[in-house]
């Protein structure tokens, strides 16, 4: 038993270099747009003002892409074979990964404008035995805040290596 | 007294079928870099998938959206919880629905869920809308 290594608990027991994105009315576009969303706010400064904010709004889960850019906007040869920011995988025996649970609690809208900063940090990294050997849950979570210091969202997401 | 859904309400059910432009523009707009999205030799030969694969966090935003369409300007979102169940590939339908599990004078619980037409959940959830 054991495939959490010393070697994978120094991995995980670090501090990520915080990170901050200006969101521009561009990326906001660009998401609503990927994601099908219609409404003029997403896409038109009058039609968000008129609705009460003070520039086009972000769809309601778009802290997906700061925290994003944040593990993957890294020079091309800090990228793995598929497509994953190196840093992001830990040293363990297996690098099959799945999404495991993902849960958001949502603060402040983003809006054109916002400089949306994120803190990532792990939560915790344990093991249990599979049906078919070990599974290791890797837990992180992400605050994200705007240029004022409000609460943006915060989100748990579990990655799970088999 | 909210004017929301009562207990046992289902949202209208919407029906998704992302195309792989759909699913390039994702991985682009988030910068998503993991080639199962969009690369599909890689995806098939060296990863053993049958197709590209519809992102999961897309999917979540569909369940979001699922239930805002429906409630519109009435309540937003709080917080959600979802997992993925099974995997999605490109020409996969999902219809996406849910169903309010409890209500109180502050707002509403849903169950959400992405299936195939086979029945297949491939991604499932819980959310809280509170009164806008």
């Amino acid at each position: 038993m054991g495939v959490i290594t010393e070697d994978a608990r120094r991995w995980a027991d670090r501090d990520y270099p915080p990170f901050e994105m200006l969101v521009t009315a561009t990326d906001i576009a660009k998401f609503a747009y990927a994601t099908g969303e219609t409404n003029p706010i997403h896409f038109d400064k009058e039609a968000a003002v008129a609705a009460g904010y003070a520039d086009v709004v972000a769809p309601t889960l778009f802290s997906y892409v700061v925290r994003m850019h944040a593990s993957a906007l890294v020079p091309p040869d800090q990228l793995e074979l598929d497509g994953s920011p190196t840093a992001d995988v830990p040293p363990l025996p297996t690098r099959r990964a799945m999404a495991g649970e993902t849960s958001v609690v949502l603060g402040e809208r983003v809006v054109a404008g916002d400089v949306i900063s994120v803190r990532k940090r792990l939560s915790r990294m344990y093991e249990k035995e599979g049906r078919s050997g070990p599974l290791v849950f890797v837990e992180m979570e992400f605050t994200f805040a705007n240029q004022r210091g409000d609460l943006v969202s915060r989100e748990n997401f579990t990655r799970i290596y088999r | 007294m909210s004017d929301l859904p009562a207990v046992g309400a289902e949202t209208p059910i919407q029906v998704r079928n992302p195309s792989a432009l759909d699913l390039f523009m994702f991985s682009a707009s988030a910068w998503l870099l993991h080639r199962i999205h969009y690369d599909t030799p890689f995806t098939t030969e060296h990863d053993g998938h049958p197709g590209l694969l519809i992102h999961g966090p897309l999917q979540g935003v569909y369940l979001v959206q699922t239930a805002e369409s429906w409630l519109g300007d009435r309540a937003r979102l709080a917080t959600i919880t979802y997992r993925h169940l099974a995997p999605a590939y490109l020409g996969d339908s999902l219809e996406c629905g849910g169903t309010v599990t409890a209500a109180d004078g502050d707002g509403i619980d849903l169950e959400l869920w992405a299936r195939k037409p086979d029945g297949t959940v491939t991604t499932s959830g819980t959310a809280r809308f509170v009164v806008a």
